[in-house]
């Protein structure tokens, strides 16, 4: 959190003198896109679980219970830490908004979870989440770099990592189920996830570009390699991780081939070149699709609104369009 | 199934062997490094889908005999549609259907096909018909042993010039089966009992099919006594609510979810509750999520708002105590200043263009609501009474009649209510018949047929409707692809003259097919008489206008296909013959949005431009699947510029022109980008009004993705 004490007098935030039109835009869109997990009509996926087996459904299950670790972890302490670095207070606006959307989404799985699961199987989730090595050790290399008194490139760069990159191992199984007609209101939600995810991890890699940009050639070539080194790290963490969970169900090649494209993405998002070959990022076309984040898609009354919808700009009717 | 009913000349490329159908489906969305729309992946998709699916798990079966015996004998088929011919006959309606050597042109159609109308095993795990089986089932069902109908109705149906709706193709000829009608519209009177048995009657059509659309213009609204006792009522929120829970409960054999629409006049006082319940941020108490809604809006909100003025909301209560009738049978344009001054009318008040506003405001977060346009609506009705809603898709407008009830829930007096069965033509294949008379004649027989065999006993108003109206709705699809296929753009002036001169024509064939079911059978629908097809005034603009092409290119459509078009004079002979011999439908036409068979029928939906030139489809059953617009190649793109480029003018334009001559409603559907306002949103709506544009159904909005985060090579994101 920002220390107010150190200023001279509080200030107000004036959104008529914006220093990054960029802080607006995205604002803007954030706002626009601001949703809740009750208006998905969750439980029309109850009789779709049913057909799930029970190695699909403990996958399903650990697959966001390790979603909302992290959602957990960028709504509590790394949308906040970043707040800290903001060089501009519309820039803090903007943050604020991206943490508590993270604390949407962390409550949306629970969403997810209530309508699907007995209280049985969600605990052994959430147990299964706090042991598990991978996992733990993914949220702990980015809360080491979140910890105060941290370089704040740094902290950006770890946060676009988690933004554009370490959520995709899990929303891969989502996605891939929608694609065969299965639990598709919940994909709808994790669609919602996403489209905000995008705009958080394009957002915090901006910033993090306008930053670096402001440093001396030497400690930009120095953050580069802390980035691509940090890449390897987690890298290496989620593919094990990918492998536990997927293997079972023989997703696993698939799921790792859309997390070289999504950690590509991750890069570009931070400015930096491609890391994964082209040919190593061939990601099954029917999950690249389904991940579009434009309102698109055509859906009848049978189907809930998807993410098509959103808040829109309230502007009064004048005499003149009423000239009839 | 055999080889031969796959595509040939598809050969797989290097690069997408291996992949599966959902995958190579799926490419249709990516561009390749051309840029070009890959449309051989989506072949085969279909392809893969026959070879890998289909052929794999459908029963086989040696002949048609064994076929039809094994379906009759474990109880899948009818056996008294079969036993209505001669065994001979049967053949020979298989063989014909088998030699049209029908072929799903996309992995969609295919797909959707198996997914959700084909006859499975009970298990649900292997396919028992092919598509040729399905279609002759339902010409057989229909025809009820009329040969030449039989086979004329299959040939229309194998050619794609006719489709008949989800729940005639779907269930017809089958033994196990859901009813054949779509789509029903309800009353609810202000008291307890109709309450009741409305859910009941949601309950009931939900298990049997289709969609139900409920009134609730006459709930006395929040606050208001009961007997006599102020601030009893709890409105109509906790009504849509027991509504909602009961659509979720029932589906048809899990076929079919249940689903439900509510319409309320805009001069209700609950109408922002109504509204509200939609809303982004709605508390979970009344939030409304898979209820759809309706607002009926009469002209005197849009005069009010024209000055500015406050829109006073009546008590349905008070207004049906002062009037004597339900509040849904006031003209409120009509009697507005009278109940303004009124005070006997409890009364509250909102300004008109903040109404507009809000309703355009949670348009924007949902869609909804959908508008019915009163006073527009019953001004175009031909028949006796009063309509005062719509349905599930906005495209239906009958008459209705209240009931009144016992203490016990039984009937005192049993009124009317609405169902409507419906089919759509393929507007380029019906061009290409080139015998729209006849393909028309068709269609209305078969439509006609699924009334006379529905009888809605679980719901006795309906029944009862159905029994006097005989009411159909022969819509119309895959206008956009019909025009770009003939290089028109759409909403230009010669697709705006194609249309007119195509509906007139089509309305001109339905009313002869009509007027020949009145003579054959000696009758025609209750209330002919008090009609204005019965005094000849309904013609009057047909035998004093021309409805000719107007253009060089829309004459040349008609002339190319050799499709003659009704003359003045042929007007006159109708006129004089519906006098003599009556209509024996009440209704004939709606244009519905075609979801669904228009997949099948490899149509753009209804005559809607294309929402995208690669639709992403997304429902329970099927899950995201991509659509190539019909006969879009790399080389007439320019010709499928989507909704949202053509934005919603041109869209009114054309829906106007076909309204002119539709006895019932269309689905419209306005498109925005995302940089609209409510403002744009409400300009749309005023000049859909002023058009005499009857309905419009959702409002969608496409937001594209912020620049830097959207999915490269994705055929879908880009402008």
């Amino acid at each position: 959190m920002k220390d107010l004490t150190r200023r001279v007098a509080a200030r107000a935030v004036n959104w008529n003198r914006v220093e990054d039109d960029k802080d607006l835009e995205v604002w803007n869109r954030l706002t626009a896109n601001f949703w809740l997990p009750e208006k998905v009509p969750l439980s029309n996926d109850v009789q779709s679980w049913a057909t799930l087996t029970p190695e699909e459904r403990k996958l399903t299950i650990r697959v966001f219970a390790g979603l909302t670790l992290l959602d957990t972890v960028q709504a509590g302490v790394g949308a906040p830490a970043l707040m800290a670095d903001a060089t501009t207070q519309h820039e803090e606006a903007v943050l604020a908004n991206i943490s508590f959307m993270e604390a949407v989404h962390a409550k949306s799985y629970s969403s997810i979870f209530s309508t699907l699961c007995s209280t049985e199987e969600i605990d052994a989730a959430f147990r299964w989440a706090e042991e598990n090595e991978h996992l733990q050790a993914k949220a702990s290399r980015i809360l080491e770099d979140y910890a105060p008194g941290g370089d704040p490139l740094k902290r950006k760069i770890a946060s676009t990592f988690l933004e554009s990159f370490m959520f995709y191992s899990g929303f891969y199984l989502p996605m891939y189920w929608s694609s065969r007609a299965k639990l598709t209101n919940t994909a709808d939600l994790i669609r919602l996830i996403i489209r905000d995810e995008a705009v958080h991890g394009y957002y915090i890699g901006y910033k993090f570009q306008r930053a670096l940009a402001k440093e001396s050639a030497e400690k930009q070539a120095s953050i580069k390699d802390y980035a691509f080194s940090l890449l390897f790290e987690l890298y290496t963490v989620e593919d094990r991780y990918t492998a536990e969970l997927y293997d079972g169900v023989g997703l696993t090649e698939d799921v790792k081939r859309f997390l070289h494209y999504n950690a590509n993405k991750a890069l570009m998002n931070l400015g930096y070149e491609a890391l994964f070959p082209e040919t190593s990022t061939e990601v099954n076309p029917a999950i690249l699709s389904a991940l579009s984040p434009n309102a698109d898609e055509n859906h009848d009354f049978f189907s809930g609104s998807g993410s098509s919808y959103v808040i829109g700009k309230a502007v009064a009717t004048e005499d003149e369009d009423w000239d009839f | 199934m055999d080889a031969e009913t796959l595509d040939r000349g598809v050969s797989a490329s290097p690069e997408i062997q291996g992949m599966d159908y959902h995958a190579l489906n799926a490419m249709l969305n990516l561009y390749d490094d051309k840029g070009h729309i890959r449309f051989e992946a989506d072949r085969q998709a279909a392809r893969a889908y026959f070879l890998e699916h289909v052929n794999q798990n459908t029963v086989f079966f040696h002949s048609l005999e064994e076929k039809l015996g094994y379906l009759v004998e474990k109880g899948y088929y009818d056996t008294s549609v079969l036993d209505a011919y001669d065994r001979a006959f049967v053949h020979k309606i298989w063989d014909a259907a088998f030699a049209k050597k029908f072929r799903f042109p996309t992995f969609l159609g295919a797909f959707k096909y198996y997914t959700s109308y084909t006859l499975k095993t009970n298990d649900g795990k292997r396919y028992l018909e092919r598509y040729e089986d399905r279609v002759c089932m339902v010409a057989l069902a229909l025809a009820r042993g009329d040969e030449t109908l039989a086979m004329r109705l299959m040939e229309e149906i194998v050619a794609g010039r006719f489709q008949p709706a989800t729940p005639t193709f779907l269930n017809a000829g089958k033994a196990q089966r859901g009813e054949l009608i779509s789509c029903f519209l309800l009353r609810i009177e202000d008291n307890m009992e109709s309450i009741g048995r409305s859910i009941n009657s949601a309950l009931q059509l939900s298990k049997r099919g289709g969609g139900v659309a409920l009134l609730l213009t006459n709930i006395r609204e929040h606050g208001a006594p009961i007997k006599g006792i102020e601030n009893q009522s709890s409105g109509v929120i906790p009504v849509m609510k027991l509504l909602e829970d009961s659509f979720s409960y029932a589906n048809q054999l899990g076929a079919r979810q249940g689903a439900g629409a509510v319409y309320l006049n805009a001069h209700h006082p609950d109408i922002l509750r109504f509204l509200d319940t939609k809303r982004e941020n709605a508390d979970e108490k009344i939030r409304i999520k898979t209820l759809s809604l309706g607002v009926v809006i009469p002209d005197v909100t849009f005069e009010l708002a024209k000055r500015d003025e406050e829109m006073y909301l009546f008590s349905p209560h008070d207004v049906a105590k002062v009037y004597g009738k339900p509040f849904s049978e006031i003209s409120v344009s009509e009697k507005y200043r009278e109940m303004v001054d009124d005070p006997r009318i409890r009364k509250s008040k909102i300004r008109a263009r903040r109404f507009f506003e809000i309703l355009a405001e949670i348009q924007f977060e949902s869609g909804y609501p959908y508008i019915m346009f009163e006073d527009t609506v019953n001004r175009a009705n031909p028949v006796q009474g009063r309509i005062n809603m719509s349905n599930l898709c906005s495209e239906i407008l009958q008459v209705n009649e209240a009931s009144e009830f016992e203490d016990d829930l039984s009937y005192k007096h049993l009124g009317t209510d609405i169902s409507c069965n419906l089919g759509s033509m393929n507007i380029a294949k019906a061009m290409d018949g080139g015998d729209l008379a006849a393909s028309i004649d068709v269609a209305v027989r078969a439509l006609t047929a699924v009334s006379d065999m529905s009888a809605i006993d679980s719901v006795p108003s309906v029944r009862r409707g159905n029994d006097e109206s005989h009411a159909i709705g022969l819509g119309q699809m895959n206008l956009h692809g019909y025009l770009a296929r003939e290089r028109i753009h759409y909403g230009s002036p010669e697709a705006l003259d194609f249309t007119s001169v195509y509906f007139a024509t089509v309305l001109f064939h339905a009313l002869t097919a009509s007027n020949a079911l009145a003579s054959e059978r000696g009758r025609s629908f209750a209330g002919f008489e008090n009609s204005t097809y019965a005094d000849g005034s309904f013609f009057d603009k047909y035998v004093e206008e021309d409805w000719m092409p107007k253009t060089d290119v829309a004459k040349a459509l008609f002339e190319k296909a050799g499709i003659p078009l009704p003359t003045r004079r042929d007007w006159a002979q109708l006129r004089d013959a519906v006098i003599a011999e009556g209509l024996y439908n009440r209704n004939l036409q709606a244009v519905p949005p075609t979801g669904s068979i228009s997949y099948i029928n490899n149509a753009t939906s209804s005559i809607h431009p294309i929402a995208s030139k690669i639709e992403i489809r997304k429902e329970g059953k099927i899950g995201r699947v991509y659509y190539p617009a019909p006969f879009m190649t790399n080389e007439n793109l320019e010709y499928y510029r989507d909704a949202y480029e053509i934005g919603p003018e041109a869209i009114i334009d054309t829906y106007a022109a076909a309204t002119e001559h539709v006895d019932q409603g269309l689905s419209l559907t306005l498109f925005f980008r995302d940089t609209a306002t409510t403002r744009d949103i409400n300009r749309a709506q005023i000049y859909a009004w002023r058009k005499g544009i009857k309905t419009i159904y959702y409002v969608r909005l496409r937001q594209m993705a912020l620049e830097g985060t959207e999915v490269q090579g994705c055929v879908s994101c880009t402008l």
